[in-house]
């Protein structure tokens, strides 16, 4: 079951003196949409190069369907680096044309795949012009075709969602969901995590090198148990003094959040300090996660 | 995989053809090699003189000079003649009393035809003829040395400018690729020397159409001014010998530039970072000019053996002065062996610095150092 997979196993990466990567580890199921986060300079970067062999690691490896990735294998995967990069004086339709003959398709299966994804990403209009003449979000759809254009087996994205607009946003993440739905594990860097959180079957948080946590997102949220939030109308001062959980003031509203204890006890305890106006169990964000996991 | 390399020469002369940039520098340069055939006929002396008789008969200048146009104007007096001469209407007047009147000093060439014409007029009016000496040489043919230099100047001129702006598209290439990161996705699909060498085959055919275009230009303009005629023998085997060199010289450097910009990842940093390689280039082009002038000297033999000089002062000297097989088969094979080494060196460095983005990579480190 392993076989099909995209594993990263143990990657190590030194740069002089400072430590980029320590022991990251995560695996990407066929069809799975991987959201990669962390903070600024974390690891999302280095990790992604190296699964591109852009950079090579100190230690550990990148095996995909159970083979140790080559050069062979990454010619069959589609990258958008994090710093986008577009020949400016190129035409839109001759530069995607271009990228998937490089990556080994015919001239007549390069003119079709250009024409869709040009269709597909509403770039049509857009066909003949050079690249710098574009806007910033359609040279990112242009740096997606040509991720995009020889029909990749995995997609490693960088930030793809950095910098567009909310119909952008959209657009980009139909096609990407469509391709993870054809069998393609996609993995992508975001820091926008409610996005991550809509789009992605599968998280990955990496602090400081490490990966503090991965799993699917119903794992993720599970494994932070369900927590309690108790809202209370005029309650009496001190009431929750002997419960767990953190109180947050605003106006005349208490707000109670615990995670674990005894509901009932916190319950009853609410009930006498004041008028209830909410009670209920609720499974933490993602974004919750991510603060807690990374702090 | 070959594919690949064809795929990227031909992406790097497409953007290139289509430039403003190229179409300007190609109709500039045809005109300057082109104008440059017509100059010493702009130049040089007069070819044509206006010459008055009183009452002589004319003389055959052109039985001694078959390339000099001669008109004759007939006047009645003498005062006529000089008036003429004085107004600056004829070169030279011929009055009676075998006297040639002038406004001032005789023009040299002119002089020597009057007299020779005038001796060989008398001479055959008194029935003797006289048979002319021919000339023969029996040391080397000098005839046309000061013709051949002119070629080897133009040469050097040529060969330089082009070599250098060739060069120069490469090195500007490889950083445009490196800076905006194009390199990270290209790689993920092609070989760096494949990308390295698609670069250089194909700015080197475009440096080719521009070197065809000049020769063409030179060439057809110096036919239809004339030039042509005072060409050396064995033109055409020095052009040709001239496109080869190029091809030659413009690896190396182009092999040598790609390497030294791919350290870098801004366009500012370029002209800092080729400094060895213009140093060697601007060296060839000072010992070419050199051997253009001065064909024989030590100098421009012993470099004209050794690479990188030779591309440049071996396709001169063979234009100035006769250089044996042996040493032309020499310096040729010398220079392909260091052309194909430089495109090893060139990719390895290349191969390991391009990735590496951000600060100026050192190149001993790329040199000794492992893979990124």
């Amino acid at each position: 079951m392993i076989d099909d997979m995209l594993d990263i196993t143990g990657l190590r990466k030194t740069f002089q003196e400072k430590v980029a990567l320590d022991g990251v580890s995560f695996a990407v199921r066929p069809g799975e949409m991987f959201g990669f986060v962390g903070a600024n300079g974390a690891g999302k970067t280095t990790t992604m190069r190296i699964v591109m062999g852009v950079l090579s690691p100190d230690a550990g490896q990148v095996s995909w369907q159970g083979r140790p990735l080559g050069f062979a294998e990454r010619r069959r995967f589609g990258y958008m680096p994090e710093e986008r990069g577009l020949y400016q004086k190129m035409k839109v339709g001759e530069q995607i044309d271009y990228f998937g003959r490089l990556h080994g398709l015919s001239q007549a299966d390069a003119a079709k795949a250009t024409t869709e994804l040009v269709e597909r990403l509403g770039l049509t209009e857009r066909r003949g012009d050079t690249v710098e003449a574009l806007s910033l979000g359609n040279q990112q759809r242009v740096q997606l075709a040509v991720a995009l254009v020889h029909d990749p087996e995995v997609l490693v994205l960088d930030e793809p969602f950095s910098g567009l607009d909310p119909l952008a946003v959209d657009a980009l993440a139909e096609v990407l969901q469509e391709r993870a739905r054809g069998g393609v594990p996609v993995i992508f860097s975001s820091h926008q995590l409610e996005l991550v959180e809509r789009l992605c079957d599968s998280i990955g948080i990496i602090s400081a090198g490490r990966m503090v946590a991965s799993g699917t997102v119903d794992e993720l949220r599970s494994a932070e148990g369900q927590r309690l939030r108790v809202v209370v109308r005029d309650a009496k001062p001190g009431w929750a003094d002997e419960l767990p959980g953190t109180l947050t003031v605003a106006g005349d509203r208490e707000t109670l959040v615990v995670t674990g204890g005894d509901d009932q006890e916190i319950l009853r305890a609410a009930v006498q300090a004041g008028r209830v106006e909410h009670f209920g169990t609720e499974r933490p964000s993602i974004t919750e996660i991510f603060k807690e996991a990374v702090s | 995989m070959k594919n690949h390399l064809f795929l990227v020469a031909g992406r790097e002369i497409r953007a290139q053809v289509r430039t403003k940039a190229f179409v300007i520098g190609l109709i500039v340069s045809v005109l300057l090699v082109g104008g440059l055939a017509f100059a010493p006929k702009l130049l040089g002396g007069p070819d044509s003189y206006t010459l008055g008789r009183v009452q002589v008969p004319e003389l055959q200048l052109t039985t001694f000079a078959p390339d000099i146009e001669v008109e004759w104007r007939q006047f009645p007096d003498e005062a006529a003649a000089k008036a003429a001469v004085l107004d600056g209407d004829l070169d030279a007047a011929l009055v009676a009393g075998n006297r040639v009147l002038t406004d001032g000093e005789i023009d040299n060439e002119l002089g020597l035809l009057l007299q020779s014409a005038n001796r060989e007029a008398q001479i055959g009016a008194s029935g003797v003829t006289i048979t002319p000496l021919a000339m023969e040489s029996v040391g080397a043919d000098t005839r046309y040395e000061g013709a051949r230099r002119g070629v080897a100047t133009v040469l050097v001129l040529v060969l330089f400018f082009m070599i250098i702006g060739s060069v120069m598209m490469v090195a500007m290439g490889v950083v445009e690729e490196k800076g905006s990161r194009i390199v990270e996705i290209l790689l993920t699909s092609i070989r760096p020397w494949q990308l390295l060498g698609g670069k250089i085959l194909g700015l080197g055919v475009v440096g080719l159409i521009n070197m065809a275009a000049i020769v063409v230009a030179g060439l057809g303009a110096a036919l239809v001014s004339g030039v042509a005629a005072d060409f050396p023998p064995g033109m055409t085997g020095i052009v040709i010998g001239a496109l080869v060199w190029f091809i030659l010289g413009y690896a190396f450097f182009a092999a040598f530039a790609g390497a030294l910009a791919s350290l870098v990842s801004r366009q500012e940093e370029v002209g800092n970072v080729l400094q060895p390689m213009t140093l060697l280039l601007v060296a060839s082009y000072g010992v070419s000019f050199y051997a253009s002038a001065d064909p024989t000297a030590p100098i421009a033999s012993v470099l004209s053996l050794i690479p990188p000089f030779s591309s440049m002062v071996m396709p001169v000297r063979t234009a100035a002065a006769e250089v044996p097989l042996w040493e032309v088969a020499l310096s040729g094979a010398l220079m392909v062996a260091a052309v194909a080494g430089m495109l090893a060196l060139g990719a390895r460095i290349y191969q390991r610095a391009v990735l590496r983005t951000g600060a100026r990579v050192r190149l001993a480190e790329v040199v000794t150092g492992n893979k990124p």
